[in-house]
Parts: C-alpha cells; structure tokens; sequence
C-alpha cells in the first residue's frame, strides 16, 4: 500500500548573508503509512517544523522529494493542499476580535467550500471540539487550550485525510493535553493519517504508533514507539525508590547485575538476563522494597541518548 | 465563483474587523478636521469656486489614507499574527483574499466623501452642488474601483518593503500633490504633470470638480483612464502578492513578520 506521506533524500537548507548556510533538512528519508499516527521528536533547530512546513506546501525543498497520498508537494501543490490539514500549536494564528464561528466561516471559505458546507462542518466540528457554547465568543477571550481545540478545527474544516500538528498541546494545562490527545485518537479510528511534531515524550508515548527523532535535520532513528526501548540494547532493568544507597551499593555486588544508576526519582538496576531481573526483585521484596518493577528503556530516555546533551544548544 | 465567494468572504471578514477594531475607523474622525481647515482657508480667502476642492479633497485623502496605511497593513498584520502559515497552506490563492480585505478597508475609506459634504452642508451651511450628478457619481464609483487595485499594489509593496513604516509614511504627500487632490495640477510645474497623469487621483480630481462645476468634456475618456489605470495597479499588486508568497516560500520566511 502507497504510503500517506513520503520524504526522500529531502534537504532544506537557509541561505544567510556572509555566512554559511543554515542546514535544516539533512537528505532526511521517511515513510508514514495510511492511519498512522507518526511522532517527530528532536530538540529546538532539529528540522521539525520545516519538515511539516515543507509537507504542508508551506516551504520549498531545497531538493528532494515529498508526496502527500502520492502527490508532489511542489509539482501538485493545490491538490496537496486540499488533502492536508495544518494544526500549529500556540496562540496566534487566529482573527482574535472575531467569533469562533467567524473565524471557521472565512477559513473555509479558504478551502472552496460553499457557505452551506462551512455552516454545517463548523457547527458539527465547533460541537465535537467542546466549544459549541463559546462559538459566538470573540477569540480574544478564549484560553490556551480552548484556542488549541479551535486551531484543529480550523485544521479539520475541509476534512483532510492527513493531519500535520506542530506542537499542538504546548502550553495546554494536562487535563486540556489529555483531551486533545483522545480526540486525536479519535480522528485517527476515523481513517486520517497524523505527523505529530512534539517535544512532549508523554505526549508521543501516549499518542504515536511510530516515532522518529531527528536532530540537525537527520534523521536518527524510526521505530514502534511500544517497543523503542530495544534501541537502547535488550537491557533489562529493574526500578525502585529507596531513600538512602544502601541497597543500590549491596545490589551492585550481586553477580546478574552489570550496573545501577541514580535516576532523578529512584534507582535503577540493569540485569544481564530476565532471570537476573527476576532475582533482583526477589530480592528487593524480601527486604521490604515493594515499589520495585520491571522496567524497560522509556522513549524519553531513547531521546536522551540518541539526541546526546544538548543542553540549550540549537 | 469561487473564487469570488472567497473574495465577499475576505469582503465580510473585514468589514467586521473594522466594526470591532475601532482602529479602522480612526481616519474617519480626521476628515470633518481636514474639510473644516480646508473650508475655512477657502473662506477666508473669499474663494467660493473653491468650495468643490475642500470637499473632494478629505474625500479623496480617505481613500489614499484607506489604500496605504490601513490596506498596506494587510498582509503584514496576517504575518505578525501568525495566520499568514495556514493562509499560505490553503488551496486558495493569497492575492483573492487581499483584494475582498482591501475592497472593505476603501469601502470604509469612501465614507470620508459623505463625511466631507456633510460636515460642509451641516457645519458650515455650504451645500456643495453638483451640476452633472450622474457623472459625479460615476466618477466617484470609479474612482472607488481604482483605490481598490491601488490598494491592492501598495499593499503588495508594503508587504515586500523593508522599511514599511517609513514607505507608508512617505507616501501621502507626493501623491495629494501629484494627485491634485487639494489643487489642480494645472498649478503645478508644467514638468511634474506628466508624472500626475499616471497617477488615478489626478483624473478623479478632476473629473470630481468638472462634474460639479458643470465643464465636464470626455468624461467618458477620463472614467475609462480612472478605471485602466486601477486595474493596472490590481494586476501589479496580484502579481506582487504572489511574488510575496513564493519569496516566503522559496526563503522560509513564512512564519516570519
């Protein structure tokens, strides 16, 4: 089956007056299938936003090629259009002295469709955002997150069969996040294609059947986002709080265990082999650690180490 | 017909941007200020055949101020606000939308003429007569349609400009004069003229006040130029416009104000 979004060898590169250029896209190849959900991870300035820029006919390649459902973004640009929609997290983006309504009326307009089409799609999609109630409130005195819910709106007006969001839920309080993560989950049963640009790695974890990180516009790495713990190696692990290192020192001594390190909130033994893991948590339940569990590599720590310490680096 | 839906709705977009911003409306409180300096000066100087120039004049000025300061923002207010992106993404053309927003910002610019003759009739009893209503009106008309292209090219400019602020504020003055707005370009330097001829302004002016001193000749041929001239400054601004959007696209500087 022909892949909903396609990039091959795509390069994008920033041209800048008596300097070298901006390299932002780095030959960067990558397959999304049909009703897929696909993460894009990486640091500020890893070419995220011109990749969903570049897919959405936003921005030129400097060469390669992508395609949308089979079209070229630069050669089918106008049939490309019709077929994405472009969520951009944030609070801009909107007409903020006009309704909710009004605003989906013009942006539909923007998509041909008819009056009595906007009129019926803006109502049913002003309802299944939760903002039917507001929808004749001026923008201006919308939240953070009720903006975010008209931005997807606003993305799902001329009803795309994929969905380009760029980080959607930044600045979203949790409950507003979580929200807006079943409703994704809820247009994708429904047959659409995503590319979620995030930095969030709960948000990816919850959300993404695959992710990809990429930094200074190459691609690191794909995978299944259940399973992206192998990239790290087999490892297994086992997890527990203590309060003091008494434990940690008394575990590393032990013959299946090849390391333990100090995470931010507890302790973390690797084992050689599941058995070994097995014998651990025996062993940290017979002294009254019972917030010891098994635990595998979280795709924040495949981050981490993939992407390597940044810090504020771009 | 597509298009022109997205045109009424870029049309009704605006208009309801300049009922809640009162912004928009701002330069609307200037023009009785304008007409009551301009009457005066011609009343002290006992100039009544002059009474035509002081009440075109803020009318034409409302437009100019509505063509480069308020339909030049446009395009870079969409920008700064972070709509020019999905604007961009969408299958329809930028250019169709600027030509509905900018046809509303004139629309709202054409007050100033009733304002002006009000402010004359009700403020200082001068009821300005027009002898050939019909051609007035028509001029008048005209003179709406070719503010539109024109806006169309100046907001096309603007958006392009480095410097838009010093760009709109240096384009007033030439124009009224050059444009024969408060005086006829007869006064002019006979070597400026041809520089006013190409300017819609000049032939509108002049059409306005033949019309209403009754001396009109060819006004046929003064319409057509009015009208040639806007729809000259339309095709330059929609191919602006574009150029303004595959330059963005080309740089990467969609996103960017």
């Amino acid at each position: 089956m022909e892949a909903a979004v396609s990039a091959s060898a795509l390069r994008r590169t920033y041209e800048r007056k008596r300097k070298d250029a901006v390299v932002a896209l780095d030959d960067l190849t990558l397959s999304i299938a049909r009703n897929e959900i696909h993460g894009l991870l990486g640091p500020n300035g890893a070419g995220k936003t011109t990749l969903v820029k570049i897919l959405s006919t936003v921005l030129l390649p400097t060469a390669g090629t992508a395609r949308v459902l089979g079209h070229d973004v630069v050669a089918e640009t106008r049939t490309v259009r019709t077929l994405v929609g472009l969520v951009l997290g944030g609070d801009r983006g909107l007409y903020d002295r006009l309704s909710a309504r009004r605003n989906l009326l013009f942006w539909g307009a923007l998509y041909k469709l008819d009056a009595r089409t906007v009129r019926r799609r803006a109502d049913a999609l002003l309802e299944r955002v939760g903002l039917a109630e507001r929808a004749d409130d001026p923008v201006e005195r919308f939240s953070r997150g009720m903006r975010q819910r008209l931005h997807l709106a606003r993305g799902l007006l001329h009803e795309p069969q994929v969905l380009f969001l760029d980080e959607p839920t930044s600045g979203l309080d949790p409950v507003a996040a979580v929200a807006f993560r079943r409703l994704v989950l809820e247009l994708r049963d429904e047959g659409r294609t995503f590319l979620l640009a995030t930095h969030d790695m709960d948000e990816a974890t919850a959300l993404c059947d695959r992710v990809s990180l990429i930094d200074r516009g190459r691609l690191l790495l794909t995978d299944d986002t259940a399973s992206i713990g192998r990239i790290l190696g087999d490892r297994e692990c086992v997890d527990f709080v203590h309060d003091d290192g008494t434990h940690a020192e008394a575990l590393a001594l032990l013959p299946e265990v090849t390391d333990v390190e100090r995470l931010d909130d507890r302790w973390r033994v690797h084992t050689a082999d599941r058995d070994g893991s097995r014998r651990v948590l025996a062993w940290l339940v017979e002294r009254d650690v019972l917030t010891a569990r098994h635990a595998q590599p979280t795709l924040e720590e495949v981050y981490l180490r993939t992407v390597g310490d940044r810090g504020m680096r771009v | 017909m597509t298009y022109l839906r997205v045109v009424w709705q870029a049309f009704r977009l605006q208009a309801e941007l300049a009922r809640r911003g009162p912004q928009h409306l701002l330069m609307l409180l200037v023009t009785p200020m304008q007409t009551a300096s301009l009457l005066a000066l011609t009343l002290h100087s006992h100039r009544p055949d002059a009474l035509v120039n002081a009440v075109i004049a803020p009318g034409m000025i409302g437009l100019w101020v509505a063509a480069l300061d308020y339909a030049g923002r446009v395009v870079p207010e969409d920008q700064w606000a972070g709509r020019f992106t999905p604007m961009v993404a969408a299958p329809v053309p930028l250019t169709v939308v600027v030509v509905g927003r900018v046809a509303a910002v004139v629309l709202v610019g054409a007050v100033a003429f009733a304002e002006s003759w009000l402010t004359a009739a009700v403020g200082f009893g001068r009821v300005l007569t027009v002898a050939e209503p019909g051609v007035f009106a028509a001029a008048v008309l005209a003179t709406c349609l070719a503010a539109v292209g024109t806006a169309m090219l100046l907001s096309g400019v603007i958006a392009l400009s480095r410097a838009r602020d010093v760009l709109q504020n240096s384009l007033s003055y030439p124009f009224y004069i050059l444009g024969g707005v408060v005086f006829p370009i007869t006064v002019l330097p006979a070597w400026v003229r041809p520089f006013s001829r190409v300017v819609f302004l000049s032939w509108s002016a002049q059409l306005l006040r033949d019309a209403a001193h009754g001396t009109v000749r060819h006004w046929a041929v003064s319409l057509a130029v009015i009208l040639a001239l806007g729809a000259a400054a339309l095709a330059g601004g929609m191919w602006l416009t574009r150029r303004v959007v595959d330059g963005a696209r080309r740089k990467g500087t969609v996103g960017f104000a």
